[in-house]
């Protein structure tokens, strides 16, 4: 019964674009063992603005698993595993347990693998650990790499067809 | 079901929301050109306008129109648009008209728009159950 007394509070179920009304009420009238929802996020239609632009990975996100795109990817978390990209920028802070394929991988943060691209920047804040198989490379003082610097085949296309695993 | 289904963890799966920074500085977005075969866990915001293959573990998740969720996720709340298999554990669940769920749905709050289409149980739960929830039930069905 309590159930429908709580819906009759809202009755707009054709506006999702505030349910935060929906989830404060209900949630301020059950006993609660924690703080109420979390701060609410005033951006829902945020999504379909960002869908065409590059992917974030943000400070707050941690992935397991494999990420492949045929777009650009900012990585400013935590992956472990591989990245397949167009244009990969692991920026600082980040860090990466994986081989990172792209075009472009650009590198502020921590790579423990491989990066295999045409074009590879270090920064002064890169940690490298691992191989850069390269076209193109551009390492700024401070950046720390260790492993092997090789340039790679003259063929066009970076390969995400050879996976180390 | 495909997902992959990581090592039993014992902490809690429903992760508190982080402090420091506003929502926005930690939200990722996945876009439309992105495949991920594994497993998320964000303690910000995560839109998904990909397509994921894993478990996720989120402070609010949005999968926006193009998006295609198939494995299960566990957020304070959920926010659909798009398509998703799987089952959700959230607090506060949003179907928009868009949305197209498989699976089921653990649920405090739920908001289902006109238009949604959906396949699912929604086993209500109180808060307590998605607070202490450490193991996802086994069974699908």
């Amino acid at each position: 019964m309590s159930m429908f007394n709580r819906n009759d509070k809202e009755t707009d179920v054709s506006a999702p674009d505030k349910p935060r009304d929906v989830t404060s009420a209900s949630v301020a009238a059950m006993p609660k063992p924690i703080q109420p929802v979390a701060a609410p996020a005033p951006t829902p239609d945020l999504s379909s603005a960002k869908s065409a632009g590059p992917s974030v990975i943000s400070k707050a996100l941690k992935i397991t698993g494999q990420l492949e795109s045929t777009e650009d990817i900012r990585i400013d978390g935590e992956v472990e595993g591989d990245i397949h990209g167009v244009s990969v920028t692991v920026g600082h802070g980040a860090k990466v347990k994986g081989s990172v394929y792209g075009q472009t991988v650009e590198l502020a943060g921590t790579i423990e693998g491989k990066i295999e691209a045409k074009k590879v920047i270090l920064t002064s804040t890169a940690h490298m650990a691992g191989d850069v198989i390269h076209q193109d490379i551009r390492i700024e003082s401070g950046a720390y790499i260790d492993g092997h610097c090789r340039p790679g085949t003259n063929k066009t296309d970076y390969k995400p067809a050879v996976k180390p695993n | 079901m495909g997902t992959v289904m990581s090592a039993a963890p014992s902490r809690r799966l429903l992760r508190p929301p982080r402090a420091e920074g506003g929502p926005g500085a930690l939200a990722s977005h996945l876009s439309k050109a992105i495949t991920i075969k594994g497993d998320l866990e964000s303690d910000g915001e995560l839109h998904i306008n990909g397509k994921v293959q894993g478990q996720i573990c989120a402070d609010r998740l949005v999968i926006g129109p193009g998006g295609y969720l198939e494995g299960d996720v566990i957020a304070r709340d959920v926010h659909i648009e798009g398509r998703m298999e799987g089952r959700i554990f959230a607090l506060n669940v949003t179907l928009d008209s868009t949305a197209e769920v498989n699976g089921r749905i653990f649920h405090n709050t739920i908001t289902v728009a006109k238009g949604a289409r959906i396949d699912a149980r929604m086993p209500w739960r109180p808060p307590s159950y998605f607070e202490t929830l450490e193991t996802l039930p086994e069974a699908r069905q």
